[in-house]
């Protein structure tokens, strides 16, 4: 291999630098996708389903814009609003709005039905201002969908097209908000702002959080290697295993995501540990043979080190691979970014590393200094070593019992796939999405399609019935429909004694004529998100107030039940519901993954130690973690996300190195002829310090993630610190007390003929 | 000053719209006045067409006659489809007052009036709006000629409401008519909203020619440019000066 690395030593570092800088400059081109909607395969059945009703509907996106004051009805107030939505209603990106200026008042006088606008003229005195409160409240269209009960907020709901891009439409609606709205307070929601709000966090985040990751493992290099030229060289392999993994963003036609950010951190924290092993090692025998010629130091370096650096990589590849068995899109190109990274960043150690060094003046060793400090680390070791030896079966009895205790934990783990929880609750469209679900039944919707005749009174009956129910069942804000429609007109039709009156007619003739009657007044939009021209496909809108997953699960469920006597064909579908399925993949996704990856890591553990027992003992810290972790988040309410879903492959593949090393280390040591205590305490001794720094490295890189703009993003942040500590207590807890306790035989097996020694 | 007189003096010299044209009021005036008909009668069939293909119809016989005072009464029978045939419309399209409607139910068993003050509405669900069924009141609009216009035998107008409130009646903010200039005739309508976005065409498609240059538009086909939503209308079995009692425009021969 040296003589490999030696003849090509320029050849691999041009090409590692121009494969780098080549994918690193195609980063600028990388597109941001906030819709969590692309997170799901386009063949799962909510996405199918809820394209179909959006062929026949238009896609169900709302903006909604919320303007609030101690009392709404003012003429300056109305004023305001009148002109917001006239200008909102000139945009082309908007097709419909909903707001005081748009509702009508469906009803009969004198023999007449009437179909006026709520607000022809804007009153000017109490009276009519009186007059107008009295008509929302009266209204069912208008109360506490365009104007609040309370009378302190009113709404204009926009539903946006494809016609315009959507930043430009909100753009534009900015621009009129801020012409027109003066300072009265206006807040913006509705999943377009979420969505807008995301792509400008991800940008946010990535401007951040790389560079502080970056800085922080730069400080970490140096306070571990001493000088910035040592520093250079891990240091450039991470910035190039970066490059090269979000350089294939754009390549792949992949786009930027709330998660795909985590691959830049995961290389940060991960990739430069091999660098760090192979340079201090440099260092080291550099020290020592000071004669040997610069090819031969290169040569022991490789020959003690390749190895395990090997491992550790591929362990971490098997584990992040695990995220590719998830129904999350963008998990996958996590899993694929990183593992691409990861590997590129071993590749580079193993070769580019060596070849740096060949080409580099002689790198110094810098004095240690530290010599008390790293006393104390030993003394802790020892004492820890001690503890172990004395007691591995009261550890191990704890650690079940604490397990077990945190574990239970996992009953209280919810799932979170509503991305209005991405943002802290002081953010404005945090609070926009509050007084949305709180005065205006939400934004967040599910749609019904029913296919057939509508004008079939049976069907139109079964409608009717579907609206009524679902709109007194859980979290369900506003409910949407024609039979409502049909309702309101039977009123205007009919006086109250006679039996036609709020109800929906029992022949279609009165039924289609009825829309005829409508159809002279009214505007021929004002009915086109309820039903189609031709009256096969009616739509019925709810909007949920509390979008949660069990909510959209249960109202589903009622959904199914509900529509299962309409003679005519059901699709369920809308954004609420690809979120149940969301929430659906993510346990699916999490399952999947985990099982991928502990059995990868088993098959190569048990490859490593050369032992099944071996692959089962190495494994126990990282399923104690796994439990740990699940049971932590359950007790703290931390949801299972999007993000968070990601954790356990990660987590499998970083921390299952300490394990390696420490089992390795303590292979050697017994196969030395040293009894299990003295090879434990002498194991701890050589290798515990450079797990526990390894750990604290990864840490580091992950820690820039809790100043993330995500809630999630940051709660992984936290979790992988978390994770990370459990699996080195893991490593130098748990197995060195199974191993004393139970002596298990494969660790007196021949591991290798070269003896391990990290740092 | 004289600077000025010399100018202006050049202007309408070398200015062919403002100097050699018909003033456009008179044109549209003259274009209003051919196509009023004192009474007439037809089938008249609508057909409405998604951008997606899908489309509904509708067939009616449609009675009109115009009574002193500008007022219009138009007498309709809903024939086609079936769950609505025997509906029955009366509107009264008064000339300075908003129109009257009245819609009789069969299956109902009852008639009723509707509000309609809004003449830029549509018309039976269609892409064409009440005005469009209608000649609008040229005094409504400020009306010029465009460049081009009396070239290739088209007068080219574009009309723009007098005020926002006019505007709103109407849906548009300007109008542009193509007008024959042999025949008078109207070609072809586009319609501009509040954007000046052009959304709407309305193009003629055929005439039925009556007496004394006179004429009454058989087919015309309104397309919605933002929705590609197109609406045709039909006129077949059409008769001119038909004799039709006063009495029979009355709300209860609708249930007749």
């Amino acid at each position: 291999m040296i003589n490999f690395i030696s003849k090509y030593r320029w050849f691999i570092i041009v090409a590692c630098l121009v494969t780098g800088i080549s994918l690193g400059l195609l980063i600028p081109f990388s597109e941001t996708d906030p819709d969590i909607r692309n997170y799901i395969p386009e063949k799962m059945p909510s996405r199918i389903e809820t394209n179909k009703i959006e062929q026949e509907f238009g896609v169900q996106d709302i903006v909604m814009l919320l303007i609030s004051d101690s009392t709404i009805l003012t003429e300056d107030n109305l004023q305001k609003i009148r002109d917001i939505d006239r200008e909102v209603s000139k945009l082309t990106g908007v097709t419909d709005r909903i707001s005081p200026f748009t509702v009508r008042t469906i009803k009969s006088t004198d023999d007449m039905m009437v179909a006026d606008p709520l607000i022809r003229r804007i009153p000017t005195d109490k009276e009519g201002l009186d007059e107008l409160k009295e008509n929302i409240l009266n209204n069912r269209f208008a109360r506490d969908i365009v104007v609040s009960s309370d009378m302190t907020t009113a709404s204009i709901t926009a539903t946006i097209n494809t016609l315009e891009t959507e930043s430009s439409t909100l753009h534009k609606i900015d621009s009129i908000v801020s012409v027109y709205g003066g300072d009265s307070k206006i807040l913006k929601g509705g999943l377009p702002y979420i969505r807008q709000y995301i792509t400008e966090d991800v940008r946010k985040d990535a401007l951040i959080l790389v560079p502080v990751a970056l800085l922080l493992m730069l400080l970490i290099l140096k306070i571990s290697l001493g000088n910035w030229k040592s520093v250079a060289v891990p240091f450039s392999v991470v910035v190039l295993a970066v490059a090269i993994s979000m350089g294939l963003i754009p390549l792949f036609g992949w786009k930027l995501s709330m998660i795909i950010i985590l691959v830049p951190i995961i290389l940060i924290a991960v990739a430069n540990n091999y660098g760090i092993y192979l340079v201090a090692r440099y260092q080291e025998l550099g020290q020592k043979n000071k004669t040997n010629s610069k090819t031969g130091i290169i040569s022991e370096l490789l020959g003690s080190l390749r190895m395990p650096i090997l491992f550790s990589g591929l362990t971490t590849i098997a584990g992040i691979l695990g995220l590719l068995t998830h129904s999350i899109i963008p998990a996958r190109h996590v899993g694929v970014l990183a593992s691409i990274g990861v590997s590129a960043a071993l590749l580079m150690s193993l070769f580019y590393i060596p070849s740096l060094l060949l080409v580099q003046k002689n790198i110094r060793m810098e004095e240690k200094t530290n010599k008390r400090r790293t006393d104390g680390i030993y003394k802790i070791l020892d004492r820890v070593s001690g503890v172990i030896i004395k007691y591995p079966r009261r550890i191990l009895i704890s650690v079940v019992v604490i397990t077990a205790a945190v574990t239970a934990g996992m009953m209280l783990l919810k799932i979170e796939t509503n991305q209005e929880n991405y943002f802290s609750k002081k953010s404005p469209v945090a609070m926009a999405s509050e007084l949305i679900n709180n005065k205006f039944g939400g934004s967040q919707t599910i749609s019904v399609m029913i296919s057939g005749d509508i004008k079939d009174p049976e069907v139109m009956k079964g409608i009717d019935n579907l609206t009524r129910e679902i709109e007194k069942a859980e979290g369900v804000g506003q409910v949407f429909s024609i039979s409502q429609a049909v309702r309101e007109m039977s009123k205007a039709i009919y006086t109250d004694a006679e039996d036609g009156y709020d109800k929906i007619p029992d022949t279609r003739e009165s039924i289609a004529q009825m829309f005829e009657l409508y159809n002279m007044s009214g505007d021929p939009d004002d009915f086109s998100q309820m039903m189609n021209l031709d009256n096969t496909k009616a739509h019925v809108l709810i909007r949920l107030s509390d979008p949660e997953n069990r909510i959209i699960k249960n109202v589903k469920s009622q959904i199914e039940r509900l529509t299962e006597s309409i003679p005519a064909e059901i699709t369920i579908g809308g954004y609420a519901i690809i979120m149940t399925d969301f929430a659906a993949s993510i346990i699916k996704g999490q399952a999947s993954s985990l099982i991928f990856a502990l059995v990868t890591v088993f098959i190569l553990l048990s490859i490593i130690f050369r032992s099944a027992q071996g692959g089962i003992i190495g494994s126990v810290p990282l399923a104690v973690s796994i439990l740990i972790m699940f049971g932590f988040m359950g007790y703290v309410g931390i949801a299972l996300d999007a993000a968070t879903a990601l954790l356990s492959s990660i987590m499998i593949g970083v921390g299952v190195d300490f394990t390696i090393q420490y089992i390795w280390c303590f292979n050697s040591q017994i196969r030395k002829g040293l009894s299990y205590e003295e090879s434990t305490k002498s194991s701890f001794a050589i290798i515990g310090r450079s797990i526990i720094i390894n750990a604290f490295t990864v840490m580091t890189g992950f820690s820039p993630l809790i100043i993330s703009g995500f809630r999630s993003i940051r709660f992984f942040g936290y979790l992988t610190i978390i994770s990370i500590g459990s699996c080195l207590i893991g490593a130098l807890i748990i197995v060195p007390a199974i191993i004393v306790l139970f002596r298990p035989a494969f660790v007196t097996n021949e591991l290798t003929t070269k003896q391990i020694r990290i740092k | 000053m004289k600077k000025s007189i010399i100018l202006l003096a050049s202007i309408m010299l070398f200015n062919p719209v403002s100097a050699q044209l018909t003033d456009a009021d008179q044109i549209l005036n003259k274009s209003r006045e051919l196509s009023i008909i004192s009474s007439f009668q037809a089938t008249i069939r609508l057909t409405i067409t998604e951008k997606t293909g899908a489309s509904r119809n509708r067939t009616i016989s449609m009675t009109s006659k115009s009574f002193p005072g500008g007022v219009e009464k138009r007498m309709i029978k809903f024939l086609e489809p079936a769950d609505v045939r025997g509906t029955a419309m009366l509107i009264v399209d008064n000339k300075s007052t908003s129109d009257e409607i009245w819609i009789f139910m069969p299956a109902l068993k009852k008639t009723r009036r509707i509000s309609s003050s809004e003449t830029g509405k549509s018309f039976m669900s269609s892409e064409f709006s009440n005005a469009d069924m209608g000649s609008p009141n040229i005094s409504d609009f400020n009306n010029k000629h465009l460049e081009g216009s009396g070239t290739n035998n088209v007068w080219i107008i574009e009309s723009i409401p007098v005020n926002d409130d006019k505007a709103d009646e109407y849906g548009y903010s300007r109008r542009i008519s193509y007008i024959s200039m042999d025949k008078h005739q109207v070609l072809k309508m586009e319609f501009f909203n509040y954007d000046n976005q052009h959304f709407k065409t309305i193009e003629i498609k055929g005439f039925h020619s009556l007496a004394e240059g006179k004429y009454m538009v058989s087919n015309m086909v309104a397309t919605n440019l933002i929705t590609n939503r197109k609406s045709e209308i039909l006129f077949s079995n059409i008769s001119e000066k038909v004799q039709v009692a006063d009495s029979w425009f009355t709300v209860q021969n609708l249930e007749r």
